[in-house]
């Protein structure tokens, strides 16, 4: 995916201002930044949620207003953390519209197969005929996330899903994250608050700075004391845990 | 196994696997709703027919029949509209009400007594009336709210907030009118504001029919979406949903429908409420194929129903709607304070 010159404004106030970045293949990118950075707006624009100014997303070839919005959804999924359902669901039901895009309302056996899959990776058996209104914080995020994997699409787009997570909730949503890439082979892109778990389970970060890129790269790259003190105007220490730059900052 | 799960029509979509077992009762339900709804109609049809003198009999059918397929219009086009709209919104205590057609309807019929007078062609000739009513509701709605559509972004609490302010604006203008209008003229208007399944012509059936059949056909594929549609903008659009210009379809459909039934009937559409939380109770289930079927069924066994109160019970004096709105605004009430109020 090759973002180019993106650009946005609100009222006349610019909040992404000529963003320019590739997204690497295979790999987890995450953006991080300060709040107002742009990062979630870059992330509503590349999931088609936010209307952009100006500015190119290619994606497979074709920018992304090209392609048809049912195949797109075949091939990009995208998990906001606004998710209050309010109707009586229940998580089968809740996963098997991953499905719709393929199938719309009638589901085949190949899709109830998709279903059943990613109900058993995420470890949801259990709770597969309980209403979502009925689990709690962790389960429901599950059961979102079985739902992208029935989606089968080999993009993911996560905003911020460690917000309101507790700490136990929210390492657990990072490692799966690192599952989809690693074993699912799908290429994440996800909008973090946390800077350690951009740092310990990302393979790039792109960090934004009042609508620009600040600094774009690998891990290491990025997750230095001057890059991340210029970032945030706090003062930070890079410690190196389990060959992962830890960043401290109080 | 495969062939047998994809002739299922779109209205059934799912495998007895993908169930609840708590769900497994919808279709048995809708059965027996639909059961209750024939066996009302029945029953309105031949209580008191007097069946022993067969004259008598077929006027008495004569005057039930229309009556009863009028009822049965209105109570489908309002349950389908307001189901549709509820979920549209994300809020089950909404009612199309709020979209301010009932005082639009109030405003036309007074604006033609006002006009032309009641003695004339157009108040009296029901023919007459219903497609000056169908038009002017039709097009003003569709032009009004497409409009505050666009120019909202879609947002359907602005769409909300302005029906609300229009539905004052329309019945300042209406009680303008009324104050210098004639008492005499005022007292024919004031029947034909209360919504009444009496007196409804052949051809108003025939028409209100075809329009809600090319509706039902160019939304067929918009109807389809709404289970998606529930799941928010972001899901949606997530499963590749088109999701601005299903809503604004949709949300056109819910008003045409709305303007057939009250130029029909009269406004009524308070009734929506009601039903379609019933069938949301009743059904226990996202699927709007469900949702939608018991919302229309309760539609018309309420209305046939108030209707054998209102003509047997009460012998006229009391119209249907009298019942519609004490009844929904208890169940309103009980809404309010003891439900959630999600959709």
């Amino acid at each position: 995916m090759n973002i180019a010159k993106l650009t946005k404004a609100y009222d006349g106030k610019t909040v992404v201002d000529g963003v320019s970045f590739d997204i690497p293949r295979g790999k987890v990118t995450s953006l991080i930044g300060p709040n107002g950075a742009g990062k979630s707006t870059v992330m509503g624009m590349i999931s088609r949620l936010i209307a952009r100014d100006a500015g190119e997303i290619g994606f497979e070839g074709r920018d992304l207003s090209a392609w048809k919005s049912r195949e797109l959804a075949k091939k990009l999924a995208i998990l906001t953390q606004h998710n209050n359902i309010t109707m009586k669901l229940t998580v089968r039901e809740l996963v098997a519209f991953g499905r719709f895009p393929y199938s719309g309302n009638r589901l085949t056996a190949q899709d109830n197969a998709m279903i059943d899959k990613a109900i058993a990776y995420m470890e949801l058996g259990e709770f597969e005929h309980r209403f979502i209104d009925e689990l709690s914080g962790g389960q429901r995020q599950r059961a979102y996330i079985a739902m992208v994997i029935a989606q089968d699409t080999e993009y993911v787009l996560l905003d911020e899903p460690t917000n309101n997570l507790d700490i136990y909730h929210a390492s657990n949503m990072m490692r799966m994250v690192r599952r989809l890439c690693d074993e699912l082979g799908k290429t994440v892109i996800l909008v973090l608050h946390e800077l350690n778990y951009a740092a310990f389970y990302s393979d790039y970060i792109c960090a934004f700075k009042d609508g620009r890129i600040a600094k774009f790269g690998t891990v290491d790259e990025v997750m230095t004391r001057e890059t991340l003190s210029s970032l945030y105007g706090v003062d930070f220490e890079i410690i190196r845990v389990h060959e992962r730059p830890l960043s401290l900052f109080y | 196994m495969v062939d047998a799960k994809r002739n299922v029509s779109i209205w059934t979509k799912t495998s007895a696997a993908a169930m609840n077992p708590a769900r497994r009762g919808n279709a048995r339900k809708i059965a027996i709703l639909s059961l209750l709804t024939l066996l009302a109609g029945a029953a309105y049809l031949l209580v008191l027919s007097y069946p022993e003198k067969p004259k008598l009999f077929a006027y008495v059918l004569s005057l039930r029949i229309p009556t009863l397929i009028v009822m049965v219009i209105a109570a489908f086009a309002i349950g389908c509209a307001s189901l549709v709209f509820q979920s549209i919104i994300g809020n089950r205590i909404v009612t199309p009400c709020l979209l301010g057609m009932n005082a639009m309807y109030t405003l036309v019929h007074t604006a033609v007594v006002f006009i032309a007078g009641s003695g004339s062609v157009v108040a009296r000739n029901a023919n007459v009336s219903f497609i000056i009513d169908l038009i002017v509701m039709g097009t003003a709605a569709t032009f009004i709210y497409a409009y505050i559509f666009k120019k909202t972004g879609n947002n359907v609490l602005y769409v909300l907030l302005i029906g609300t302010v229009l539905s004052s604006f329309f019945g300042s203008v209406q009680s303008t009118m009324i104050r210098v209008m004639d008492p005499n003229e005022y007292d024919a208007l004031l029947v034909t504001l209360v919504a009444d399944f009496n007196n409804v012509n052949a051809e108003v059936i025939a028409l209100s029919i075809v329009l809600l059949g090319a509706l039902a056909f160019f939304l067929r594929h918009d109807l389809a979406l709404l289970d998606v549609i529930t799941l928010g903008r972001a899901q949606a659009i997530n499963l590749g949903v088109d999701y601005e210009r299903t809503v604004r379809r949709l949300m056109l459909g819910v008003v045409l429908c709305i303007a057939v039934a009250t130029a029909m009937v009269g406004p009524i559409s308070f009734l929506g409420l009601i039903i379609a939380n019933l069938a949301r109770q009743l059904m226990k289930t996202h699927r709007h194929s469900y949702l939608i079927t018991a919302s229309a069924l309760f539609g018309m066994a309420a209305i046939i129903a108030g209707q054998m109160i209102s003509q047997h019970v009460f012998s006229y004096a009391v119209p249907v709607s009298t019942f519609i709105t004490i009844g929904g605004g208890a169940y309103f009430l009980y809404l309010l304070l003891f439900t959630k109020g999600g959709v």
